[in-house]
């Protein structure tokens, strides 16, 4: 009897153990998906309790959804299945069938029987409760109030934004200028819980000679939108604010009653119990509010945590503060490989020095270059061709956008630049694997090469050597390899 | 590709066993391309000590960032209304330029007239200050004052101190003093005064310079400005002489052309400030006034016969002479009667390079840089038109000659008696012809010629050359022109060339032999109006097939890269290529510097095909047939055809191999195809340039350098990896494994000579007398017509044992 091994099979013979493991990437979710995978039915339920949550997730769900909540929010009995199905034509059925699954997903309704046997939908008590609550008033007050008193010195919109950026970016400096390179000014530092979060998240780690270094993941995440950034960086906050004695459900009521508010008012931190007190202050440093003193009972909810969870918010709205706000494009790649980046800032070259060649730097601007050398460096940092294609679009400068070949396709870039960041991450990637099962140790020649004719003739050999009666086999043909060499070796092969 | 290495090798032990042939290599081995530092020691008399001064070491105490950068910012301020202006400069000459910045068109022309362009992309240009940049300023006109004025003006930030002490430096003393050919008498001219005095406390040139007026007396005559005579060189206009010709018209025609630019651009700046468009207006004007010669200057006469020993001293004291000549007061030398015919009409950069050259109504000196197709001939054929003295013009190949007389005979009134071509196959009697032809190689020709080219020589070393025109000029390198320049006397040289560049970078001296660059174009902007053709730019991947990479990784270099030509799915590639193109109804051009594949290549496709031996009758045949000839739509050439083959018709060139990693050959080759295309302006591109690469082979590499001219002229290579429909072609040869493994049996059994780069006559290794073809020898068993049936296995143990001096006495 052959002794069958199961395994990968690389079609080249070269060692092959590092590569198969395929590196651990940035996962990014959005709400939806972080409800889902992290939170059990139960605790999903004693989210529910708090209003601002279930909004949140109200405004989360597909349209379809939407309508379905809303027309049997204030049903009280179950709603037949059957009744919800006809509501939507059938055309629309797959699209129903998604609101369907996301609002059981969820925990927004669930399935019971009403009389007569037929199943029925139900909302969830608490999340009806709560979503009737933020429609009609009423309940307990929200934690965060308007500030009675008017401000003696009222922060304008233009301030608040670049008090939550210079924050913000205070945590991605930190993140690339470790090492203790350029030391940082007070202002610059985070604090211990801010470093704490960035390790959980495994953005950054602890390494034994050169203390907290950036990871690859962490790379990836300074390639990110500033929104996305905020909201991966928020969600590692919540999974550590248990640890830290803070609830969390709270956490994320007071999250999404920011991004409820207004921006440009202030709001009063008057009523809110101690956890939420180092809450708001854990929000304050990195940015998305602003208090004038840590004692102060009156707080700005600024654009970061306006725009945490809703990212149609920050699509939609293009007003003029909101160009502003988004940091303008500064990138100008041409044909000839070169990078040239308007900017002084430390953080922007620190990220454009991840992939290019910094050549010169003059006071408002940076030269470099994209070669082989310095791609292939950040390919090896874990950040893929994709992500750097992506932030060279994202920051290109505006004369970028108005070449001719830019308005026909619909990136910005030279084409012949980004086909050749891909196959620079192409040319890492030449194996192909296959796998497969390998079979040896085979008694005779002849059974040998009985089996492998036959593997042969269904196509599914990938391999063999006859010196040392070794042959693999591709997985999916394992099976009927399988049954005839049973068949064989039964009619006393 | 004959790497270098082995060449040098050679040619070291063949002086030792032939000395005979020494004395022919010695020519040859000036020419070679490569980095021989031997040569060069000598190669730097005749150039300034400050030529070699170079901006670029300026920053070596620049630190360096934690990234690697060269961190300028300690040197420099930022200006506040810095978004207004368009440019940065660095301590190390590099200067960098906004091409949307609205001041871009003067800070453009500006730029181009101080300093080398090194890349100029779509966005940001990048230009390079270098001491023959700054030279070459000067000599058009520029001022040290004006050029330090305005760039700190353009500027962004404040300017390094280096490189203002590095301007001061290069342009003080260089383009002050003029060497002035006027009414048949030589004189040294400057506009400053102190700078002859200067000159003439120089014992060597004050026993050159001639006094008339004064007696012979005099000579010991003290160095005062009463000896130095002075008048305005006021000249006369195109109005007092009617037979002005197209100099006058086109340098008119120029400055109608910059002044409407200046204007648009005055319209445009609205946030310009001021400084830079009132300064621009100045510098304008300026270049302007210069052509009603207001300019105050002094002069002195100088023995002619002593111009050699005086050019050669005012070197040596760092004041180069500029040639000037007063063609319009010239009447010793008699006038051609020779004009544009009206149908030739100028473009406007043509006109634009034209009235530097001519900018103050004498003849400069100089290199004209344009992108082959954008009409270089032309700009020859005006030249000589304006000078209206004997032309001489030289080009590299016997074909070029032809398309230059051509070129006459449509562009001006001249005809085939004043014509005179002299090649070794066509020698028209030169007596009485105004415009001669012929090619560098026939006048520095140093063994025995015909009695017939005797004469010739002897009376074109006779004559007093109004005009020499220099074709291509970036092929022959200083030593060879130098020989030129001893045979033929000229007034004024200009310089045509496409690519301005050397693997050797000693390119720069040409600047001091022929003078200085005067004009060259922007290729992006010159195909953005339609100028010359829109090329697409393709590098297609052709997998090496697993048997022939086998044979790659083991044998030796040369072998190597007749496998990676021969590569069976290259060959499929190209034949597709052909196919597809053909079917569009192009004109493709293959291109091999591989004899062994271009003549394997060609005769397998059927195709014509021309190399080295080919006849000039079939070259132009073949030429002919696939200009009109419908039926001859795709033509296989070697390097013969690089430069100067003109084809217009031609719009695809596929490049199966190539010289190592030559940028100049690649650029020249991509001008095969830049021609502008009649009525083709709908398509985005039209015209197409693949190059053939196998892939994972030292091609690749070869392939990125060979690139690096053009991608910094503003084109960029597509990455084919695979090619559109080639799987469901089914007649494409070599698709079996049988007929590949044939192949490979070819390529393994041929001979060593078969894998070396055709040599054409100025290259390393190319061996000139004897029989003008070379002869191709194979092992015994090839005389014996056993190829097919070779013992491949036998004969790859005798190759490798052979020393590697048998390989050069078997051919």
């Amino acid at each position: 009897m052959a002794d069958t091994k199961s395994g990968r099979f690389a079609s080249s013979s070269a060692a092959i153990s590092p590569l198969v493991q395929s590196p651990e990437n940035l996962e990014c979710k959005n709400f939806q998906e972080y409800l889902r995978t992290r939170q059990t039915p139960e605790t999903l339920e004693k989210l529910y309790n708090y209003p601002p949550i279930c909004l949140a997730v109200y405004r989360e769900l597909p349209e379809i959804a939407r309508q379905f909540v809303i027309r049997i929010l204030f049903v009280d009995q179950p709603v037949p299945q059957a009744v919800v199905t006809s509501w939507g034509a059938q055309r629309v059925a797959k699209e129903q069938m998604e609101a369907t699954s996301c609002l059981t997903a969820l925990c927004v309704w669930r399935v019971t029987a009403i009389p007569g046997g037929l199943a029925a939908w139900e909302l969830s008590p608490t999340f009806k409760k709560s979503v009737r609550q933020v429609l009609l008033g009423g309940g307990k007050p929200w934690a965060m109030t308007n500030t009675l008193d008017k401000d003696s010195k009222p922060r304008d919109i233009t301030f608040l934004d670049s008090y939550a950026m210079s924050r913000w970016r205070c945590v991605l400096h930190y993140m690339v200028g470790t090492g203790g390179r350029n030391g940082g000014t007070d202002a610059e530092a985070i604090s211990p819980d801010a470093v704490r979060i960035l390790l959980h998240a495994n953005l950054m780690k602890r390494d034994e000679r050169d203390g907290i270094t950036i990871t690859r993941q962490g790379f990836q995440f300074l390639l990110l939108d500033t929104r996305a950034q905020v909201w991966h960086f928020m969600l590692q906050y919540l999974e550590t604010c248990e640890e830290r004695g803070i609830s969390l459900p709270e956490c994320l009521s007071m999250l999404f009653q920011l991004s409820f508010s207004t921006l440009g008012r202030d709001y009063s931190s008057e009523g809110m119990n101690s956890q939420m007190l180092t809450f708001l202050q854990h929000l304050r440093e990195f940015g998305l509010v602003f208090q004038r003193k840590r004692k102060e009972g009156r707080f700005y909810p600024t654009r970061l945590a306006l725009n945490v969870t809703n990212k149609d918010a920050a699509q939609a709205s293009t007003t003029a503060d909101e160009e502003r706000m988004q940091e303008r494009g500064y990138i100008v790649v041409e044909t000839n490989y070169r990078v040239y980046a308007y900017t002084d800032s430390q953080l922007q070259v620190a990220v454009l020095g991840l992939f290019t060649e910094l050549l010169y730097r003059f006071p408002n601007l940076v030269v470099g270059v994209l070669t082989r050398d310095s791609v292939r460096q950040a390919l090896r940092g874990g950040i893929t061709a994709e992500q750097i294609v992506s932030y060279l679009e994202q920051y290109a400068h505006p004369n970028m956008k108005l070449v001719e070949s830019a308005i026909q396709s619909k990136s910005c870039l030279p084409p012949t630049v980004v086909d050749q960041i891909k196959l620079w991450e192409l040319e890492r990637n030449r194996f192909t694997y296959t796998e497969g099962v390998v079979y040896n140790q085979f008694l005779s020649q002849n059974d040998f090469v009985t089996l492998r004719d036959y593997a042969q003739s269904i196509n599914m050999l990938v391999w063999q050597n006859e010196r040392t009666r070794t042959m693999v086999v591709q997985k999916n043909g394992h099976d009927d390899v399988k049954r005839y060499w049973k068949k064989y070796s039964k009619s006393g092969g | 590709m004959g790497p270098p290495k082995k060449s040098k090798k050679d040619r070291g032990s063949s002086d030792k066993f032939a000395k005979k042939r020494r004395a022919e290599d010695e020519a040859y081995t000036q020419l070679v391309d490569d980095n021989d530092s031997q040569d060069y020691a000598s190669e730097s008399d005749g150039v300034p000590g400050a030529a070699s001064k170079n901006a670029e070491t300026n920053d070596e105490n620049t630190n360096t960032d934690e990234y690697g950068a060269k961190d300028y910012r300690t040197q420099m301020q930022l200006r506040p209304d810095h978004a207004n202006r368009p440019l940065w400069v660095a301590p190390n000459g590099h200067v960098f330029l906004e091409s949307f910045s609205p001041v871009y068109k003067h800070a453009h022309d500006f730029l181009i007239a101080i300093s080398e362009p090194v890349c100029r992309p779509e966005h940001i240009h990048e230009y390079k200050l270098t001491a023959y940049s700054l030279y070459a300023a000067v000599s058009v006109g520029l001022q040290t004052h004006d050029i330090v004025e305005y760039l700190k003006r353009l500027s962004k930030t404040t300017i390094p101190e280096g490189i203002l002490e590095f301007i001061r430096l290069c342009t003080l003393s260089y383009g002050k003093v003029k060497l002035v050919l006027k009414h048949n008498k030589y004189f040294i001219e400057s506009p400053h005064p102190e700078v002859l005095q200067k000159l003439l406390k120089d014992p060597v040139i004050q026993k050159c310079r001639l006094i008339r007026n004064e007696g012979e007396g005099f000579i010991q005559g003290t160095v005062d400005s009463k000896a130095i005579t002075q008048f305005g060189t006021k000249l006369p206009t195109g109005v007092d002489n009617p037979a002005e010709d197209s100099a006058s018209t086109s340098a008119a025609g120029g400055t109608t052309a910059a002044a409407g630019a200046t204007g648009e651009g005055g319209a445009a700046a609205v946030a310009v400030p001021d400084d830079i468009t009132d300064f621009y207006e100045k510098i304008d004007k300026e270049e302007e006034d210069e052509d009603e010669a207001n300019l105050k200057t002094v002069s002195f006469e100088v023995a002619q016969e002593k111009i050699e020993l005086i050019q050669k001293r005012c070197i040596e004291i760092e004041h180069p002479l500029l040639a000037e000549y007063d063609f319009r007061n010239d009447t010793n030398n008699p006038d051609i009667n020779i004009d544009l015919k009206p149908a030739a009409v100028l473009r406007p950069y043509q006109e634009k390079s034209l009235r530097k050259m001519f900018g103050n109504g004498r003849a400069r000196s100089g290199v004209i840089v344009l992108p082959c197709g954008a009409g270089k001939s032309l700009v020859g054929v005006t030249a000589c038109c304006t000078v209206r003295k004997r032309a001489l013009v030289l080009c590299n190949s016997g074909v070029s000659v032809e398309q230059w007389k051509q070129q006459f005979k449509m562009w001006s009134t001249a005809d085939d008696s004043m014509i005179c071509r002299f090649t070794s196959e066509a020698k028209d009697k030169p007596m009485g012809c105004g415009i001669l032809v012929t090619t560098y190689s026939m006048i520095t020709h140093t063994q025995k010629r015909s009695w017939e080219a005797e004469q010739t020589m002897r009376w074109l070393q006779e004559q007093e050359w109004g005009i020499m025109v220099l074709d291509e000029v970036h092929t022959i390198p200083a030593k060879m022109f130098r020989r030129v320049l001893t045979i033929v006397q000229s007034h004024c040289k200009l310089g045509l060339t496409a690519t301005l560049l050397r693997e050797d970078d000693k390119i720069a001296d040409l600047n001091f032999l022929i003078g200085p660059k005067l004009y060259e174009a922007n290729w992006l902007e010159l195909q953005k109006k339609g100028y010359i053709a829109r090329v697409q730019c393709a590098e297609v991947w052709c997998p090496m097939s697993p048997e022939f990479y086998r044979e790659y990784l083991t044998t030796k270099t040369s072998k190597k890269m007749l496998l990676y030509v021969m590569n069976p799915s290259k060959f499929r590639s190209c034949q597709f290529l052909i196919k597809y193109h053909e079917k569009r109804g192009d004109k493709t051009i293959v291109f091999s510097d591989n004899v062994f594949a271009l003549k394997h290549y060609a005769i397998k496709m059927n195709k014509p095909f021309i190399y080295g031996p080919t006849s000039q009758n079939e070259r132009i045949q073949i030429l002919q047939n696939f200009k009109f000839n419908a039926k001859v739509n795709t033509i296989f050439v070697s390097k013969v055809a690089d430069t100067s083959f003109d084809l217009p018709e031609a719009n695809v060139l596929i490049q199966i191999s190539s010289h190592g990693g030559s940028r100049r050959q690649e650029a020249q080759r991509l001008g095969r195809i830049l021609r502008a295309k009649k009525g083709a302006i709908a398509e985005e591109y039209n015209a197409f340039f693949y190059t053939l690469v196998s892939q994972d082979t030292m091609e690749m590499s070869y392939s990125r350098k060979r690139q690096r001219f053009l991608v910094n002229q503003g084109y960029s290579y597509k990455v084919i990896t695979h090619l559109k429909g080639m799987d469901t072609e089914t007649d494409l040869m070599y698709g079996t494994q049988e007929e590949q493994g044939q192949l490979l049996q070819l390529v393994l059994s041929a001979s060593d000579l078969d894998c070396e780069d055709e040599k054409v006559p100025g290259e390393p290794g190319y061996r000139p007398g004897g029989s003008s073809t070379t002869k191709r020898m194979g092992g015994l068993s090839s005389m014996s017509g056993g190829d097919d049936a070779i013992y491949y296995e036998h004969r790859r143990k005798n190759v490798g044992s052979v020393h590697p001096l048998f390989k050069k006495f078997r051919g």
